[in-house]
């Protein structure tokens, strides 16, 4: 079965006065297999942000449904959407999303805090992950006192201390130098091989020629899609990039 | 065209940050109001009376200073908030000469608001503030009241200065700051705050020591000096508790992992931390305000409402005629006087109440076994005491009793403590104590008494007059006051019965011609004083209520400004909040206990802070002759409940300014 099924997801947008509707999502269908890790490239306005919302629940879909592991995110109630998303889904963000009231420990933290787990628990879990990440001597700091790439990386662990199904990453290098983004970009592969299954939005080719499957987002529909196969990294980015040219100059016609 | 789009861009302006402006203009306007009117009533003709004069003008230059200090703190906490807004002017490539004109027009406006509105309001409410204080004092509204010019005026000139400073500090912020500055000026102060492990002790000590002071302090004289030292001790500790001592016990609940982290502290405790860095002196601001406005209005409305217990306690009797260096032929002329016009006027001596004596008084400093006796008090010493000496011939014929005394025996009665010796000393003089009396007519036992007080009876005039003679003999005031003092002199107090215009008709006669006919009289009327009390007392509540409703205005102020700020502050929290899991009603928990802890916390303080003042204020107030502690009582509650639910009210409007902020 697959961890995540998008059936026939449209988003309709109205303006505020009425009148325009704008379509965000005409009609989207995928799916994600457990321990897959899959980029959803599109340009910007292609409504890939809007599909990502709608994937953490964070919106509704205008028509479709979302199944993450067979259940429909529109059958589960407001109140326990929170605890849903928490113990389902872990996100990473473009601009880190830290609370700078927190350090960099509490951060990671903070979605067990809100589980309701006890301290004891929390330490145990939280060793494994920060050594993982590197960051393990950055914990009592605090976000202004770190580098991007190291947010970044406290961004991930804290979506991975809840050892969620699913990462949703939002552009997750977009805030990053191009060293950082690389660490990050391997990172995720790593974390992938050890069974993680990530979804990542992102326009960088360089980030999305890192994961197996590669969907490309044109207009509010699923305009193609990439497979791996045995490809390298660099042979995978080759393909992207064609395949983002023909995308384009089709989109000019 | 130039000029207008400065006009219409200052316009938008103050329309875009109404939330912040539309207070601050409002508080101007009040200030302004609240100064015309208190500068209209301190230059009325209509007011001759001189503590009232000299209280109003006091009152006047308290606002002026508040005034300053306020509209400046407003004003530089807008500034604040609009630094990222003038830097995209700035960057949008308008010059400072142009952000300058800009912020005058914007000045120019709110100043013409805030001062007309506030002198039209003063205009209108002058009138009827100028009622309520002659209503308040007691006095006959009859004269007219109109329009001052020279008021107008002196509030124009004090505004538009304060709006020319506020002015002038604004452009230097802008002028000193580049571009990049003032895009991430409001962005500042994320930093975690430091603990202050010895600030915070310090805190406690001073608030501790105040407290301690005020608590055991047991005289009325030792109140007054210990008083102010209380009130510093405690606004330092104030300051020192709030700034230091908030965060390191925050940053102790912390430390205790089992407590920190769960899901209903975790984010209230880190919050509150950055919440008390920024906010800390103003919640102590809005404490030391707090406690000011309700030991103000408790005490002055206590003594406006005691006015009768003060004058009954100050005043034992309707009216009294002393007579310095008495003399039978003096004495038989006062008497004469006092029935002649009792008679005339148709009212009689209340027999209950009178009193005819004769006494001798002498300030003493206690000593062991006995006093040494001065010539005036010195009462800066907790060991005064007012001695007064009564011949048995008096005191038998006060109280129906048949004593005889030896010329060294006495008979002691204290309004405090008895004196519980055989042997009484007065100056070289030593006495044997006869006995002890529990009561007086004289005078009740009073513990509460400012200095407490003995009453020798004693075998006569002669033995009295030497000891006196002695409390002088080395004098260096005038020959004449120095006979005067150290004499006996004579005394008649009563209530006077009949009708009550015809008891101050006779009360006037009397003194009239006590004072004109008798040399060394000295005439009290109740009825005459009360007048002069309402004065002192009507002028202090009025004061008490106008200077309480304008700190009020300042704490209110603070508050919204505070909620606001932080409001824009927490938006962006909990949003991440949210997206990172947490559900709305968590959120709404976590706000509100914030919003709550911040809100009620200066209360709380302030509100203890008057608790442990009661204590030390009622003895104060025993030096104003107020004596009635459980109408101090009734006072401070009252005035405490009131000042709650204003309390109540303003958090009420500014939490839901707040949650429109954080919700978007």
């Amino acid at each position: 079965m697959a961890l995540l099924d998008v059936k026939n997801v449209k988003k309709i947008y109205t303006t505020r006065f009425g009148g325009n509707q704008v379509e965000a999502l005409r009609n989207v269908n995928f799916s994600v297999e457990p321990r897959e890790y899959v980029a959803i490239m599109g340009e910007s306005g292609s409504g890939k942000t809007t599909l990502l919302n709608i994937l953490a629940a964070l919106d509704k879909p205008t028509g479709g449904k979302v199944y993450l592991k067979g259940r429909d995110l529109a059958g589960i109630k407001e109140k326990e959407m929170a605890a849903f998303r928490r113990q389902n889904l872990g996100f990473v963000f473009q601009d880190f999303n830290l609370l700078d009231t927190f350090s960099i420990e509490d951060n990671i933290l903070l979605p067990l805090v809100l589980s309701g787990r006890k301290y004891p628990e929390m330490e145990k879990r939280i060793t494994p992950v920060v050594e993982k990440l590197r960051i393990a001597d950055i914990l009592k700091k605090y976000p202004y006192e770190v580098s991007g790439g190291q947010k970044q990386r406290a961004a991930v662990a804290r979506a991975l201390i809840t050892k969620p199904q699913l990462i949703l990453a939002d552009e997750p290098t977009g805030a990053l130098d191009s060293k950082a983004a690389d660490g990050l970009l391997a990172l995720f592969e790593e974390i992938n091989r050890d069974g993680q299954t990530i979804l990542m939005v992102t326009h960088s080719i360089k980030a999305a020629s890192t994961a197996n499957r590669v969907l490309f987002i044109k207009d509010g529909e699923v305009f193609h899609q990439l497979y791996r196969g045995n490809l390298s990294n660099e042979q995978m980015y080759q393909k992207i990039s064609d395949t983002l040219t023909v995308l384009e100059a089709g989109g000019d016609e | 065209m130039n000029g207008s789009i400065y006009s219409r861009l200052a316009v938008t302006n103050l329309k875009n940050n109404h939330k912040t402006y539309v207070p601050y203009i409002l508080t101007a306007v009040l200030t302004v109001m609240m100064f015309y009117i208190m500068d209209a009533l301190a230059r009325n003709d209509g007011i001759v009376e001189n503590n009232l004069k000299l209280i109003l003008s006091y009152a006047r230059g308290v606002i002026i200073v508040f005034a300053v200090i306020f509209l400046f703190y407003t004003n530089s906490f807008l500034i604040k908030r609009r630094k990222r807004e003038i830097g995209v002017y700035n960057i949008l490539g308008m010059g400072k000469r142009h952000i300058a004109r800009m912020l005058f027009t914007e000045t120019l406006i709110t100043a013409v608001i805030g001062i007309g509105a506030g002198l039209v309001a003063g205009l209108v409410f002058s009138k009827l503030m100028y009622l309520a204080l002659f209503k308040l004092l007691h006095f006959d509204v009859g004269l007219e009241f109109s329009v001052s010019v020279p008021s107008l005026m002196d509030t124009l000139v004090l505004f538009l200065v304060i709006f020319l400073l506020t002015l002038i500090y604004n452009l230097m912020q802008i002028r000193l700051a580049n571009p990049v500055e003032l895009l991430q000026g409001s962005r500042q102060g994320e930093r975690e705050p430091k603990t202050k492990i010895l600030l915070a002790i310090i805190g406690f000590a001073l608030i501790g020591a105040g407290y301690t002071i005020a608590l055991i302090t047991e005289s009325p004289l030792e109140a007054i000096s210990s008083f102010f030292i209380a009130v510093v001790c405690v606004i330092l500790g104030t300051y020192a508790l709030f700034v230091a001592g908030s965060i390191a016990f925050l940053k102790a609940l912390r430390k205790k992992k089992s407590f920190y982290y769960q899901a209903k502290h975790f984010t209230s405790v880190s919050g509150m931390i950055y919440r008390m860095k920024q906010n800390a002196v103003g919640l102590a601001n809005i404490c030391i305000l707090s406690t000011m406005v309700l030991v103000m209005i408790s005490t002055t409305l206590s003594l406006y409402a005691g006015m009768d217990d003060i004058l009954r306690y100050r005043f034992p009797t309707e009216y009294g005629v002393i007579l310095y260096q008495t003399t039978p032929e003096g004495e038989e002329q006062t008497e004469k006087i006092i029935s002649e016009e009792m008679a005339s006027h148709n009212v009689t001596v209340d027999p209950d109440t009178e009193l005819v004596y004769r006494q001798g008084a002498v300030s003493a400093i206690l000593r062991d076994g006995g006093f040494d006796l001065k010539e005036t008090g010195d009462y800066s010493t907790s060991e005064i005491r007012e001695v007064y000496m009564i011949p048995e011939a008096d005191y038998n014929s006060m109280e129906g009793e048949n004593i005889s005394l030896d010329t060294d025996e006495v008979l002691v009665y204290s309004t405090g403590e008895n004196w519980g010796e055989d042997q009484l000393q007065m100056g070289t003089r030593t006495y044997q104590v006869a006995g002890e009396l529990d009561t007086l007519k004289l005078e009740p036992k009073n513990r509460a008494r400012v200095v407490e007080a003995y009453y020798l009876i004693m075998s006569d005039e002669e033995e009295i007059t030497k000891i006196l003679k002695e409390a002088w003999e080395n004098s260096d005031m005038s020959p004449e006051w120095i006979a005067q003092q150290s004499a006996v002199e004579y005394i008649h107090r009563f209530d006077l019965d009949g009708d009550k215009k015809d008891c101050t008709a006779a009360e006037e006669a009397m003194t009239e011609r006590l004072t004109s006919e008798v040399a060394g009289t000295f005439c009290e009327s109740r009825q005459q004083s009360r007048e002069n009390f309402y004065g002192l007392y009507g002028s202090l509540f009025f004061i008490g209520i106008y200077l309480g409703a304008l700190f009020l205005m300042a704490t209110v102020l603070i508050i919204y400004y505070k909620q606001i700020s932080e409001g824009y502050d927490d938006k962006e929290r909990f949003q991440i909040m949210q997206k990172v899991g947490m559900d709305q009603k968590e959120v709404r928990r976590t706000i509100r206990s914030q919003v709550l802890t911040v809100f009620f916390l200066p209360l709380f303080m302030a509100v203890l802070h008057v608790a442990v003042a009661f204590q030390v204020i009622k003895k104060l107030m025993v030096t104003l002759n107020f004596t009635n502690t459980p109408l101090f009582l009734l006072c401070t509650v009252i005035t405490v409940a009131v000042f709650a639910v204003f309390y109540a009210i303003v958090y009420g409007i500014t939490a839901r300014e707040y949650y429109k902020i954080v919700r978007r």
